[in-house]
């Protein structure tokens, strides 16, 4: 969209090459026309001579009607009363019918030249609006004050025919620049510098410059710019209120992620301890006779009481590690499939009452990874797997490799992940709306989505194809930066 | 009496290890810092050594490295979960076998079982040996899966023989590499996973239901097949 354009000045007499050729033309038709007629009909001539200005004037101008109408006063005697065409201007009538025609030519040139301004001027201010328009939306798009500067930068450059934008502006004693230019080297041409207004107050500027040969900025130009600067002030400021609002909202529900978190670590720590200790000092009570199987019943459950909290204090350390920043992979060059092989290995008695099912191609390339992490990770999602799925069901494990990344897939027969939950269920602490009495910490779907980001991977929920849960992830090949 | 010494700095774990190896039948003796842990080391010959890493003084790998300086008795190394890195520099060490932390009795007691009856004196590995199925003739270097010859590169023989000849025993990859490869090796892990990849299928081991090799993620491999009696 082009807002900034040359247009002619239609108003004032301009003697442009159409507007001449239009002004010889259609007198030379109207003597054509006129000629055999005029003997006879005289006011036919005059008719079409005035026919012909006023065709002129519409057609091309104000110059070419006054073209048309000096030729049309001039010739028309000649054709009507002088068969003989010999040049004779001296006629009251002449004259007078010369000074209508050229009165003609000027009211209707001027009419037209006005029109056709308005109509340029209704079409630029169109145009204007439209951009202001486009630009208050893009730029009110929930961005913060940097990339809004940025974005008002690249915005103007097309529009108003630049080379070069420089934007500086100065927010919350933060100073803030975005500096955008068309491709291709080309020298400077003419500039023209605006001011960000805040109320009365100026908070930055805006230069903006066109190559070397393109046209000086117009009033117009200098208008428009003005207000595209007084867009982005508001844009600006609205950006700001907005990155403080979130940063509030943050706080909020940092908060809120404490106390969720406080409550449920402290009972999540407490329970095991209350069961072991209760185990424990039925045990040691000396006036309690236990016989064999109460006594190992007591002491199974301590086993396993004693392996819950190991986990849990085992994934509030991990969880500790990614707040601190401190998860860093130790990475060595690690087949996948080797490590999921080994974890099924491990987690296949506590998986017994599922059918674990598992796709894993021997021939796929290396990763570097932490093998002891990855292993974490898998942990983690089979024991979800195994929480959320039902008692019989299958639960798939596949390893693929796909544009240079591996890819790992474990999908369950469970009840799935409603969608507006499938990011947040990797928060921690975070306990699916479906299943809240489900145990475990809320952490292990955290620490693995820290650990694949530190591989520089991501993790992802889908849906089954035939219901339940996939959760998947991948991790390219190299080493990638998170 | 086999005696056993405990090197760890906190006083819990030391009476229930204390307890429990004494209920064993183990003479027990216990002490807090590596320092006393290489005295003890020297001065009573015990027959093994339970050591943490986390001790007040020493770096538990030093104290491996002191005491490797003048026995070979067998050490295994308790460590919490996350010290992959101090775990495997503890093995490269000189380590027998690592326990994490916290363990079940069961399994360090198998593993004390099995570091002490390897450091028996005065046993050259027999000449043929059997695990199950699988049969090996170390001198004609032959190896029989249920019967029948299995052919076995030359490097997938070598594996094998480490493998078999250290039943139990955590090896870590440097070692293995060493081992198989020659001393110029030791982070070439995927030429060694290749390999383990093709014996377990020569050998019918499947990875999700280890019976021969079980693999420990980011440190090395284990041979946990019971050695049958090769004569009978």
């Amino acid at each position: 969209m082009v807002v900034s354009e040359e247009h002619e000045a239609e108003g004032t007499a301009k003697f442009t090459l159409r507007g001449t050729v239009i002004g010889l033309i259609t007198p030379a038709i109207a003597t054509a026309i006129a000629f055999p007629l005029a003997p006879a009909r005289p006011e036919i001539s005059i008719a079409l001579f005035m026919l012909a200005v006023v065709i002129a004037a519409v057609a091309g101008g104000l110059g070419a009607g006054l073209i048309a109408g000096i030729l049309a006063s001039t010739i028309r005697p000649l054709v009507v009363e002088d068969p003989q065409l010999t040049f004779r201007f001296d006629d009251v009538e002449d004259v007078a019918t010369g000074v209508v025609f050229l009165s003609v030519a000027l009211i209707v040139g001027l009419l037209v030249g006005q029109a056709s301004e308005d109509r340029a001027r209704a079409s630029r201010r169109e145009r204007e609006a439209r951009f202001l328009g486009t630009l208050s939306s893009t730029l009110h798009t929930g961005e913060v004050p940097d990339r809004v500067l940025d974005e008002f930068a690249e915005v103007l450059l097309e529009p108003f025919a630049l080379s070069k934008v420089e934007v500086e502006a100065s927010l919350d004693g933060t100073e803030l620049r975005a500096v955008s230019r068309t491709d291709g080297e080309s020298s400077p041409g003419p500039r023209t510098t605006v001011p960000l207004l805040a109320g009365e107050a100026s908070i930055g500027r805006l230069v903006a410059e066109r190559p070397d040969g393109g046209r000086p900025f117009s009033r117009d130009d200098q208008l428009l710019l003005e207000a595209a600067a007084r867009q982005a002030t508001a844009a600006l400021d609205r950006a700001r209120l907005d990155a403080r609002a979130r940063i509030a909202q943050l706080d909020a529900e940092t908060n809120q992620l404490r106390a969720a978190m406080f409550s449920s670590v402290t009972h999540d720590l407490r329970t095991p301890l209350a069961s072991i200790k209760a185990g424990v000092t039925s045990l040691l009570d000396a006036a309690v006779h236990h016989d064999p199987e109460q006594e190992r019943d007591l002491l199974t459950t301590i086993l396993e009481e004693t392996d819950r909290l190991n986990r849990l204090v085992g994934n509030l350390l991990d969880l500790a590690r990614i707040r601190a920043g401190a998860l860093t992979p130790t990475r060595q060059q690690a087949a996948m499939d080797e490590i999921v092989e080994v974890v099924l290995a491990r987690m296949r008695p506590r998986l017994v009452h599922h059918t674990v099912a598992a796709d894993l191609p021997s021939d796929l390339p290396d990763v570097s990874v932490d093998p002891v992490q990855l292993d974490q990770v898998l942990t983690n999602l089979l024991e979800n797997a195994g929480r959320h799925a039902p008692e019989g069901s299958e639960i798939r494990v596949s390893v693929q490799w796909i544009r240079d990344a591996v890819q790992v897939r474990i999908a369950d027969q469970g009840p799935g992940i409603p969608l507006d939950e499938r990011e947040r269920v990797f928060e921690a602490f975070y306990r699916g709306s479906s299943s809240p009495e489900t145990p475990g910490s809320g952490l292990g779907l955290a620490i693995s989505k820290a650990v694949v980001v530190a591989h520089g991977g991501r993790i992802w929920i889908e849906g089954g194809p035939d219901g339940g849960c996939v959760v998947a992830f991948e991790i390219p090949r190299e080493e990638v930066a998170p | 009496m086999n005696r056993v010494l405990v090197v760890d700095d906190e006083p819990q774990i030391r009476r229930a290890l204390r307890t429990s190896l004494e209920a064993h039948g183990y003479e027990v003796q216990t002490v807090g810092t590596g320092e006393e842990a290489v005295i003890g080391a020297a001065e009573s010959a015990p027959e093994l050594m339970l050591l943490d890493l986390g001790l007040p003084d020493l770096d538990g790998t030093e104290v491996i490295r002191r005491v490797r300086g003048f026995t070979e008795l067998p050490i295994i190394v308790l460590s919490v979960r996350d010290a992959q890195q101090d775990k495997v520099a503890a093995l490269d060490a000189g380590a027998d076998d690592y326990v994490t932390k916290p363990f079940a009795m069961e399994e360090l007691l198998a593993r004390a079982r099995a570091a002490m009856r390897r450091a028996q004196p005065g046993e050259p590995p027999a000449p043929t040996m059997r695990f199950g199925a699988l049969e090996m003739d170390l001198g004609r270097r032959l190896v029989l899966l249920e019967g029948e010859t299995l052919r076995l590169t030359p490097t997938e023989y070598q594996l094998l023989e480490a493998f078999a000849t250290h039943p139990g025993k955590l090896l870590t990859h440097q070692w293995l590499l060493r081992k198989v490869w020659g001393q110029g090796y030791g982070t070439e892990t995927t030429y060694l996973r290749t390999y383990v990849r093709a014996l377990r299928k020569k050998l019918g081991d499947d990875a999700q239901a280890p019976q021969l090799i079980v693999t420990e993620p980011g440190v090395g491999y284990r041979w946990i097949a019971e050695s049958t009696d090769a004569e009978s």
